[in-house]
């Protein structure tokens, strides 16, 4: 039961980055649209750019919060919509100590996850449930080289478990469905490097690897009533990401930082259902074991971020300009994404010399997306072309930071 | 304390991916348990009626009802042309989400027999458990006709593949469609399946032949049939042979040469005294069930002469009562009797396989010669157009879907009349 628990308060869906990864993982993080890599302070830290834990004070740090997760239906034409989900996502990061010039930290975070339900066709067809959790232990440490100069570095592991569901038993002429639960444990790095060419001044330049998510599990195929249950597998990509960014910071009271993140989405190229015995029904082949065409695109974020410390409260302001990596010909119901704006906002308050406290506010703003008739692979979309609306997220998180 | 911190950090990071393990397990699919055979086809009512309409086989404002599907395969035992007991298989198709006042009354049977096929896959349990999709007579005769159909897969293929098919003899034929109405009507006593007691007897082609010979037993084991609607059936089989070989061309070798080899085997004659090799020593391996019409016709030759020994064909041409294949066809065919269950012979007139005149000739004799009691022949292009003047042919590929439609209609007539629905 408890397993249920945390893996469910795992699940998120289409956030601020597009497709399903989330950068945001903190407080700060939120509050500036994860325009929060070469100026961070708190122990999330050891997440965002672990390098940079090298600039830290003497104390140890350790950061906690929760973010409650809005979901709006996202509507396709006037027929159907996805449901409304609200979803809670815990995240804890710790950074140790210094050893010499070395250091520790080690973060616990939801770095993507998707969750689409279509309870009415032609979206249950083909998104029932697609619903993919992930959950990511990230130990770092970092090493100074020198005042001006930090590298760091950590070993990420994941765990992922994903739920498909299909079914076009009523009201289609497709009466198919898919019922899978997979799971999976998967390794990967990450890399960071910070260059302080003055005290107010950092660059900061972040590297997370590609992980693929082969989600083992059981699947059952139906037409109409009758099923059969296989072993199978699936797997998707959990994309690297490059970032750069640069922070300027004036009387040390304001800062500005800019970043650039590029995700390599491009290696998500099919989703290819694996069964351990051949499906001999046509039918079935047609619809759940022939590989379903991705090709998604790397995509470009970016974003700027402000904070200003004023006595015991720091206040926050972040926006981010995002892309899909989902093209035309290959969008569909499990993920009808589209390029997005994301407003941010939010506060710390220095409640005591060890003890803070803050809140933030992120708005994604999805735009609407449109397909023509006869450009798609999927055929409901390639008969009906499509009209998406509606989506996007409304993300609160409060959070704690503690050092001592 | 500080320690602590750290530790208890890990040791909640360790506790949620170790939580973590493992996916919730997905349970087996649902499967209804029935005595004496499997579900294989599942759609309900309305799943059918989105599938018809998706496929044009029905208007989207069609008014009349829409039965759901329900096909289970039920192993059973015949008795071959040897006298031997084997198990086979068939496929019974039960419509689904009726009225209630359909249940209570309970369900008419129609014993349908296939027409020809040669691989495996194509007998009716094996595409049912290969597709889990309604397919062929019974999307007529049960989901938009309400009857219980039975289809059995014949000798040779389903439960039964490795032995030979005894492709149109009469005698096993009968008893493998027999045996399966008996095994059928038990199955639905033992799965509450309503049977109402009445049986009608069709099927195509081939199957028009094995329904005419399953229609003679069950005439002499005094089991009433309520009508019954053979089609396109090669009834007067010596005729038939005699057409064929006749002819300098054979568009469709695999028919004629498959009729050879069964009846060589049946009869302990050797094949190559019909057929000429390297023809003859290919037979079992073309006709084991393995091998669809189509390969099976690339691998024999369209010329008469060619195929069939010279023997052969000036014996049968000349129908050579002495000629052992003459009399087994003789034997073999079911035409030569009356039938007293009332009877229509259903063909298009147009068939270009079986000639339009085998369905008239067979009802002359049989009424003529045999005293059959109430016996006709309606031509397929006439019933569905409702002009005798009517200038539509339908080949005997073509045909199959509006004769069933033909059928089904009238043995609704026949039940809405007898039974009340």
């Amino acid at each position: 039961m408890k397993k249920i628990v945390l893996l469910s308060s795992a699940a998120i869906s289409v956030l601020t980055a597009a497709a399903y990864k989330l950068p945001e993982q903190s407080v700060n993080s939120m509050a500036l649209s994860a325009a929060y890599v070469a100026h961070t302070t708190q122990a999330d830290t050891a997440y965002f750019n672990p390098a940079n834990m090298a600039f830290m004070g003497e104390k140890q740090y350790l950061d906690g919060a929760v973010t409650l997760i809005n979901l709006p239906s996202i509507e396709y034409y006037n027929i159907a919509k996805t449901k409304e989900e609200n979803i809670i996502i815990p995240s804890l990061h710790y950074v140790s100590a210094p050893m010499g010039d070395f250091r520790w930290g080690v973060s616990m975070v939801v770095p993507g996850g998707l969750s689409k339900r279509w309870d009415e066709q032609p979206g249950k067809l083909f998104a029932q449930e697609f619903t993919l959790e992930n959950v990511e232990l990230n130990p770092v440490f970092s090493y100074k080289i020198n005042d001006q100069f930090a590298i760091g570095g950590g070993l990420r592991v994941v765990y992922s478990s994903g739920v498909v569901k299909s079914d076009g038993r009523d009201g289609t002429p497709y009466p198919i469905a898919r019922d899978m639960k997979g799971d999976t444990f998967e390794f990967g790095y990450n890399l960071a490097l910070t260059y302080r060419p003055t005290e107010d001044i950092n660059v900061g330049v972040t590297y997370r690897s590609n992980i693929d998510l082969e989600e083992e599990g059981k699947a059952n195929l139906y037409l109409g009533s009758i099923g059969t249950q296989y072993d199978a597998s699936v797997t998707v990509p959990l994309p690297a990401a490059l970032n750069i960014a640069v922070s300027k910071t004036w009387d040390k009271t304001f800062t500005l930082e800019f970043g650039y993140e590029r995700t390599f989405w491009s290696t998500y190229k099919q989703l290819d259902f694996q069964y351990s015995q051949p499906v001999t029904n046509p039918i079935l082949k047609q619809a759940f074991d022939n590989p379903i065409p991705k090709h998604w695109k790397d995509t470009n974020t970016y974003k700027i971020g402000a904070t200003m410390v004023m006595d015991k409260i720091t206040v926050m302001m972040g926006f981010a300009i995002d892309e899909t990596p989902i093209p035309d010909e290959t969008l569909s119901f499990e993920l009808p994404d589209s390029d997005a704006k994301v407003f941010s906002m939010g506060f710390r308050y220095q409640q005591t010399e060890n003890l803070s406290w803050g809140a933030a506010f992120l708005y994604d703003a999805k735009e609407a997306r449109s397909i023509a008739k006869g450009v798609s692979d999927n055929p409901v979309i390639n008969a009906n072309g499509a009209s998406f609306s509606g989506g996007g997220a409304y993300l609160t998180t409060l959070g704690l930071s503690y050092e001592f | 304390m500080k320690i602590k911190f750290a530790y208890l950090f890990i040791a909640v990071s360790a506790f949620v991916l170790m939580g973590c393990g493992g996916a919730d397990s997905l349970d087996q699919p649902d499967k209804e348990e029935v005595t004496g055979g499997e579900v294989v086809v599942d759609f309900d009512a309305q799943t059918m009626r989105n599938v018809l309409v998706s496929k044009e086989a029905i208007p989207a404002d069609y008014n009349k009802p829409v039965y759901g599907y329900k096909a289970y395969k039920i192993p059973y035992e015949t008795t071959d042309e040897e006298g031997n007991r084997i198990e086979v298989s068939g496929l019974m198709v039960v419509p689904t989400g009726v009225p209630e006042a359909m249940k209570q009354i309970g369900f008419s049977l129609v014993s349908d027999s296939h027409g020809t096929i040669f691989a495996n896959a194509e007998a009716p349990t094996v595409i049912a458990e290969t597709t889990n999709s309604p397919d062929g007579a019974p999307v007529i005769l049960t989901a938009l006709s309400g009857f219980v159909t039975l289809q059995a897969d014949y000798i040779g293929f389903g439960d039964s593949l490795g032995h030979y098919h005894p492709y149109l003899l009469k005698s096993s034929s009968a008893a493998t469609t027999v045996d399966f109405i008996n095994a059928a009507r038990a199955f639905a006593a033992n799965n509450g399946i309503p049977l109402n007691g009445q049986l009608f007897v069709t099927g195509y082609s081939e199957g028009g032949h094995v329904a005419m010979a399953a229609l003679q037993t069950l005439e002499n084991e005094g089991e009433p049939v309520a009508f019954a609607a053979p089609m396109a059936g090669p009834y007067m089989l010596d005729r038939m042979g005699q057409g064929v070989l006749a002819s300098n061309a054979l568009p469709v070798p695999s028919f004629i040469a498959d009729v050879a080899y069964a009846f060589a085997v049946r009869y302990g004659v050797n094949v190559d005294t019909l057929v000429k090799e390297p023809y003859a020593s290919a037979l079992p391996g073309l006709f084991d069930g393995s091998k669809a019409r189509p390969e099976i016709d690339a691998q024999l030759t369209h010329v008469t002469t060619d195929l069939f020994t010279a023997d052969a064909i000036n014996r049968l041409t000349s129908l050579d009562n002495t000629y052992w294949f003459t009399q087994t066809l003789q034997l073999n065919s079911t035409a030569y009797w009356g039938p007293q269950t009332p009877t229509r012979l259903v063909q298009c007139m147009g068939d270009d396989v079986i000639p339009f005149a085998m369905s008239t000739g067979t009802a002359s004799v049989m009424r003529d010669n045999f005293g059959a009691a109430d016996i006709g022949v309606i031509p397929v292009e006439v019933a569905i157009t409702g002009d005798v003047n009517t200038s539509i042919r339908l080949g005997h590929a073509d045909c199959a879907t509006p004769a069933y439609g033909v059928v089904s209609k009238i043995f609704a007539d026949v039940r809405k009349a007898t039974i009340g629905y």
